[in-house]
């Protein structure tokens, strides 16, 4: 049997966890209403439960007390009874597909914010200010610290009495607990300061009075970081240290460990380690962690793949991987493993579209699964054959749009025709993965074409598409997912031409698909700011060019994620690329050999120049309409989407109202430039009842 | 003067005839010891050939027929000729009666004449081929020299004249029709199937295999356990001479019609083996000779007239070129379709298995991973070399009642080693959600389970089959429960067919045992499961070797997909003649290369039926037609499909609670994952 090490049940507590396999807590930004635990939040887990998931542990930095505010990220509130039932209805959907599911706990102390909801007072061991949430904070009282140990004693209890499995104190990311742990923030000079014991005192004793509440029978957990990485932080050794001394107690039933502190934008980054990153960067610091403690340890960070998983547990790194973004990408990874569909999970590729929107306090998202999170509204992970008649569906365009509409009309059964321009499927996709430390990004495709493989959908690569040969297929829906082309054409000084060699600028397509060489000094102007120009950039500084990337906006790459921007930063300051914020490109002109950009600054107005010998704009995409005006006319839908049934996830009425001609919908790019994750949603709510 | 020579030639020819019939039993005497009850053996030699060999004859109603007319009419051709024309008993009634005889043989002789024109190629050529001459000139000359008896004939017409010319020559063809049907007989001729195959029926090694008048199952197929504790004999066969004397006698009564290769898939897939032939090749070595006037098929890629034997010298060599090469041996897939077909109840498996025992037991020369498989199952209990510890590992969810805490049960499920398996999990978990909407109370012995013993067992590892069979025993006498259900064919062989020869006094072994689909059915028709309307497309049915032809349950897995709602395709091979997978008897493990692969042919089998899906209900199955490359039809098991289809009532369906939260969870677990 393949995967032993992965199927292997293990004991946490008193609690028989089917497999090695955990989505670990992290912040779904789902829960409502104070914090109450919606439908969608509970489909969410039990689709996961269902897909095979051994221990699902919930609601990243839920709440134990009222001063630790709910609402920034939607987490689950804990601080009063109200949950209880809430749980029972989360409980009940988990455990029914065998799974197990616990909570994280905690007290966000400082690292939260105060402008809002209750306006909080924020509190931490000695009033030191967060930088990442701009958070300030007062020096927290002995009364307080007895008022929040009790509010988690409540807060467990209720989780036991909602029939969850467990809890997980948070003593990571830098919440109350930890902050008490680190010297960096923990200044006090009292008994919950100082000394090793006084540091650790206020973990201890919610550990002992949380296990003192639930009694033996319920499982208490504790995540901790392995490494802050911070010179005046918590190192390897002194976490060791601490999680020795927290077993030694016998009261933890397991140890979640996490690398990297996260209290800057950079650390930040290490602790959801995006493409950029290595797999398991940090599983030696569980691996450390493990060596000193005698209670099962389970680590998450760029876990992606069963065979990778089955060798960290097989290893004897850790006794439980989170699978974390792996299981937001595929909710059914141990059900495929398990029927042997191991090419058939989609597997995350670390653009990590899910965080970042986090971080927003938006939703968390797959970029490439439409589906997950959206099980509520009836958006399936596993496609249904249509019961209806079956179509003939001609796709036009093998971009993120393309390639999902074409995937779910042949898993509904029809007979599906895609075209696409180029020698190859991907789109945009593969233009972003041609950049240093991207390349994972096309991992997306790959899946869509191991899956349109498997699912025999007629692709002719290298066609074009025209009126005539869509005609000739006799087709009863038409989706156009043609995308676009650079917008070089917005601002007639700048100087674009069709003609390469007489254009005074070209895009960041251009640069990372190579049809251009890359210049020896060039200048790149980024009003977007969004992953393509700084992956232009770091291509470029890669190919050895000088680089300056300017933006109009407030910094360069300023669209980009918060756990994303960081490792382009690192590299291109190490690249010795220089970002330049609040510069517009006012105009390019040619000077002998070569170009001179003119720049104007957004807020004085003051013209300055550069001389380079390429000029590369970064404007977006202008959507290709020209193959849709010419099908409009003929559709029986004139090309328009019912966007209240879309929305609903209901059926295009157009689709069984009858009428000549065949239905015509328009997708992602070509509509409007979007993005990855609009143009797959709206391929696979449009789709799923074709 | 045929009046005086008619005599002498048939009492010559039945002395001659005698005198082989003691030199063939001598040659049967070389075999070991083998207690049979010869007067009441003897006495049911009749109702043996005309119930139960008739009914194997007779699926072939043109070879029945053609059999009943001949050989009817033989016999009494015989016996009437030795009164009639031996003693000389002049009786017009009887010469008419012999006449008739005559004539009937003589019609079969043309139906044999004409099956073997030309002969398909599962016949055997060579002596076979003139049979239907020497059939027509023993009942030409019969008729003929009985005329004159019968008056049709003046009395003397062959004595003057042309008539002693006429009388020449009739006495030449009663001289080839005696030589053949009497001296050929026991000489080893094609005639001496008849002697041969009414001995072994008398004595067949498996007498429970044949019909009573109390009626009730007639059905032996588990394998003989084989005397481990007796130092001083070698275990398992290793010269023709260590058969049993009955089992000697079997294959002497071979009439190599190639029933056997016509349905072996091993044959099919040109993997080194025909029936046929073994049989044949083993009445060589017991003879002592070459296989070079054998003039049948050949063992796949083995040209005729390489191997020789004697009675006391090794069947299998290791360098070749002994009575039959070691992988013609692990070609078999022990699937039964020769033993099912052969119309002389020949136990080709039985001498197989021995054969194999010998191998392995006494030269630990198994082949492929099959010495692997066997280390395993020594020191871990299971095939596979998985912890035993892990037995229940895929289970950790779904909180199955274990034996050691309920002590009793009214069904004790057998899970077999199918539980390492990812892709017989999901059978398992199916059947468990079964059992769960049923309300059945089982448990299951866990860890404590172990293989079963089949793959040993047909591997020749008698002594491993026993050790494991053993301590499995002295696991259920621990338990009281009321059946023994199990998913895995070979499983519910080997606990209901074998290991009652292994049970004590103290630890009786008779179990009753049922393949899941049995129980299934059962519950259906108890009204204990209600389903869903079948949605999928069409399906057929693959019978498992070792449910079918080993247990002759055909109809349950039927009946169960009927109530599924299903119209079961059935394949032109099915039920009783059903294709082997390719799994069984160890075939995987000692993979013994042909040129196509089994679970291929029989996937192919499948295709011609246009099914959609093919259901199953066994774990070998599965895995080897699984393992055929797509595009092909899905495979499920029936306990899968039963799941899928299954409607489960809980009880917050019938109270809507005003609270958001229900009480209890629910037990109902997907069979998937």
């Amino acid at each position: 049997m393949a995967f032993e090490a992965l199927f292997k049940p293990i004991q946490i507590g008193s609690q028989t966890i089917r497999n090695r396999v955990v989505s670990t807590a992290h912040a779904e930004v789902h829960a409502t209403d104070g914090g109450m635990t919606t439908e969608r939040y509970v489909k969410y887990y039990e689709e996961k439960a269902k897909g095979g998931c051994g221990l699902c542990i919930c609601g990243g930095s839920s709440v134990v007390s009222i001063d630790s505010p709910q609402g920034w990220w939607s987490s689950v509130n804990l601080s009063t009874d109200r949950i209880i039932p809430h749980f029972q209805n989360l409980a009940d959907a988990v455990h029914k597909h065998g799974g197990k599911i616990m909570i994280q706990i905690t007290h966000m102390g400082r690292r939260s914010r105060w402008d809002g909801y209750d306006w909080s007072t924020l509190v931490s061991p000695s009033g030191i200010r967060e930088p990442v949430h701009r958070s300030t904070c007062k020096t927290i009282e002995v009364e307080e610290i007895h008022r929040i140990i009790y509010d988690f004693t409540q807060a467990a209890r209720r989780a036991k009495e909602g029939g969850l499995d467990g809890v997980e104190l948070s003593a990571v990311h830098q919440h109350l607990i930890d902050q008490f742990w680190s010297p960096r923030v923990n200044k006090r000079t009292d008994e919950w300061g100082g000394s090793f014991e006084n540091r650790m005192r206020f973990g201890m004793e919610v550990l002992k009075a949380v296990r003192a509440e639930v009694g033996d029978d319920f499982v208490v957990g504790m995540r901790i970081t392995g490494d802050e990485f911070h010179p005046d932080g918590l190192t390897h050794e002194d976490m060791k240290k601490i999680a020795a001394y927290y077993d030694a107690t016998g009261m933890v039933d397991y140890f979640g460990v996490v690398g990297s502190g996260c209290d800057t934008h950079n650390t930040l980054a290490n602790v959801i380690p995006n493409m950029s990153f290595p797999p398991e960067p940090f599983l030696h610091l569980a691996a450390g962690i493990k060596e000193v403690v005698n209670v099962p340890v389970i680590h998450a960070q760029n876990i992606k793949d069963p065979n990778q998983a089955q060798r960290i547990l097989e290893g004897g790194y850790v006794d439980l991987v989170g699978m974390t973004r792996a299981q937001i990408a595929d909710p059914h990874l141990i059900a495929k493993i398990k029927m042997g569909q191991i090419d058939q999970i989609k597997q995350c590729v670390g653009a990590n579209y899910c965080i970042d929107r986090q971080y927003q306090g938006l939703d968390v998202l797959c970029i490439q699964n439409a589906a997950t999170s959206r099980e509520y509204m009836g958006l399936p992970h596993i496609i249904e054959k249509s019961e209806g008649p079956k179509r003939k569906v001609v796709v036009v365009g093998g971009g993120p749009a393309g390639m999902e509409a074409a995937r779910v009309c042949a898993e509904r059964g029809h007979d599906v025709t895609l075209f696409e321009a180029n020698d190859q499927i991907g789109g945009q996709i593969t233009i972003a993965s041609k950049a240093p430390q991207r390349d994972q990004i096309a991992g997306i495709t790959r899946w869509y074409q191991l899956e349109l493989n498997r699912l025999e959908v007629d692709q002719r690569l290298g066609t074009k598409a025209d009126e005539a040969t869509i005609q000739d297929l006799r087709p009863d829906v038409v989706i156009l997912a043609t995308g676009g082309q650079p917008f070089l054409t917005q601002v007639p000084e700048w100087g674009y031409d069709a003609d390469t060699d007489k254009s005074l600028v070209v895009s960041t397509w251009d640069i990372l698909n190579g049809t251009v060489a890359p210049g020896k000094n060039v200048l790149i102007f980024d009003t977007i700011c969004e992953f393509s120009g700084v992956s232009a950039a770091d291509y470029l500084a890669d190919k050895g060019s000088k680089v300056e990337i300017v933006t109009d906006d407030i910094k360069p790459g300023a669209a980009v994620g918060g756990t994303t921007f960081p490792t382009y930063y690192r590299s291109l300051y190490e690249k010795e690329v220089i970002m330049t914020s609040d510069l517009a490109l006012h105009k390019v002109y040619r000077e002998g050999d070569s170009l001179v950009a003119v720049l104007e600054n957004e807020y004085t107005g003051a013209l300055e120049e550069r001389v380079v010998d390429q000029v590369v704009v970064e404007n977006g995409v202008r959507p290709d309409e020209a193959l849709y005006y010419s099908l409009k006319e003929q559709s029986r839908n004139k090309g328009q989407m019912d966007i209240e049934a879309l929305y609903a996830i209901k059926p295009q009425p157009c689709l069984t109202d009858g009428g000549e001609g065949f239905a015509l919908f328009r997708l992602g790019d070509c509509t409007a430039p979007r993005n990855t994750h609009a143009a797959i949603y709206d391929a696979l709510r449009l789709c799923k009842d074709f | 003067m045929l009046d005086t020579l008619l005599p002498i030639l048939l009492f010559s020819a039945l002395a001659l005839a005698a005198i082989g019939a003691v030199r063939r039993v001598r040659l049967w005497r070389q075999g070991r010891p083998s207690s049979v009850p010869v007067i009441k053996g003897l006495m049911q030699v009749p109702r043996r050939y005309l119930v139960d060999l008739h009914h194997v004859v007779e699926r072939d109603k043109y070879i029945s027929h053609t059999h009943v007319a001949t050989a009817g009419g033989f016999v009494l051709a015989a016996l009437l000729a030795i009164v009639v024309h031996g003693f000389g008993l002049d009786s017009a009634i009887l010469a008419w009666v012999l006449l008739a005889a005559t004539t009937s043989m003589f019609i079969g002789s043309l139906l044999v004449a004409k099956r073997r024109s030309p002969p398909p190629s599962r016949l055997s050529k060579g002596p076979w081929m003139r049979l239907p001459k020497s059939l027509m000139a023993f009942s030409i000359g019969m008729f003929i020299v009985t005329l004159p008896t019968a008056g049709i004939l003046p009395e003397g017409v062959f004595q003057e004249g042309l008539g002693w010319i006429a009388a020449l020559v009739l006495a030449a063809v009663i001289v080839w029709g005696l030589g053949e049907m009497f001296f050929g007989m026991t000489w080893g001729g094609p005639m001496k199937h008849a002697f041969a195959g009414a001995l072994h029926l008398a004595f067949h090694r498996r007498p429970e295999r044949f019909s009573n008048r109390a009626g009730g199952e007639h059905r032996s197929t588990g394998l003989k356990p084989l005397a481990l504790d007796d130092d001083r004999t070698k275990l398992g066969v290793e010269v023709p001479a260590d058969f049993t004397w009955n089992q000697l006698l079997g294959f002497d009564a071979c009439v190599q019609c190639g029933r056997c290769e016509a349905v072996c898939p091993a044959f099919a897939a040109g993997q080194p083996l025909n029936p046929k032939k073994l049989i044949q090749d083993m009445v060589v070595g017991m003879a002592g000779g070459t296989d070079a006037h054998y003039a049948g098929s050949p063992y796949p890629g083995k040209p005729v007239g390489e191997h020789a034997g004697t009675p006391h010298g090794p069947i299998v060599n290791r360098a070749g070129g002994a009575l039959v090469d070691a992988e013609t041996l692990w070609s078999c897939t022990t699937c039964r379709a020769c033993v099912e077909e052969c119309p002389m109840m020949i136990e080709h498996v039985d001498a197989i298995v021995d054969m194999r025992r010998f191998l392995t037991l006494e030269h630990g020369n198994t082949p492929n991973k099959g010495a692997e498989v066997l280390d395993n199952l020594i020191a871990t209990d299971n095939p596979g070399g998985f912890d035993p510890d892990s037995r229940l590992h895929w289970a950790a969810d779904l909180n199955l009642p274990l034996m050691a805490d309920k002590r009793e049960a009214e069904v004790l499920l057998w899970l077999g080693d199918g539980v390492f398996d990812m892709r017989n999990q999901r059978t398992l978990r199916a059947f468990i959600s079964v059992l769960r909407a049923a309300n059945v109370d089982f448990a299951v012995l866990g860890t404590e389970e172990r293989d079963s013993g089949d793959v040993a067992r047909r591997l020749g590892d008698e002594a491993t089959f026993q050790s494991l069979a053993k301590r499995n025993i002295k696991t259920l006498a621990q338990y009281r429960f009321s059946r023994i259900v199990t998913c895995d064919p070979h499983s519910f062989h080997v606990l209901k067919n074998e290991y009652g020869d292994l049970g004590t006094p103290e630890t009786p072994a008779n179990y009753h045992v049922q393949h899941h689909s049995t129980y299934i059915n059962e519950l259906v028709v108890a009204g204990k499961l209600t389903f869903k309307a079948w949605k999928g497309g069409s399906v057929t049915y693959h019978d498992p070797c070792y449910l079918g032809r080993y247990n002759g349950e055909y109809e349950a897995p039927r009946d169960v997909l009927r109530a599924l709602g299903i119209e079961v395709k059935e394949m032109a091979r099915s039920g009783y003649r059903s294709r082997c997978c390719g799994g069984g008897g160890g075939a995987p493990i000692t993979d013994i290369p042909g040129k196509q692969r089994i679970p291929d042919m029989r996937m192919e089998d499948v295709r011609e039926t246009g099914a959609d899906l093919v259901a199953v209900g066994c774990p070998q199955c599965t895995a080897m037609l699984e393992g055929v490359v797509e595009p092909r039809a899905d495979i499920k098991d029936i306990a899968e499909l039963v799941a899928d289809a299954l409607i489960i009532k809980t009880p917050d369906d019938k109270a809507t609670q005003s609270k958001p939260a229900p009480a209890a969870p629910r037990t109902v677990l997907e069979a998937t994952p």
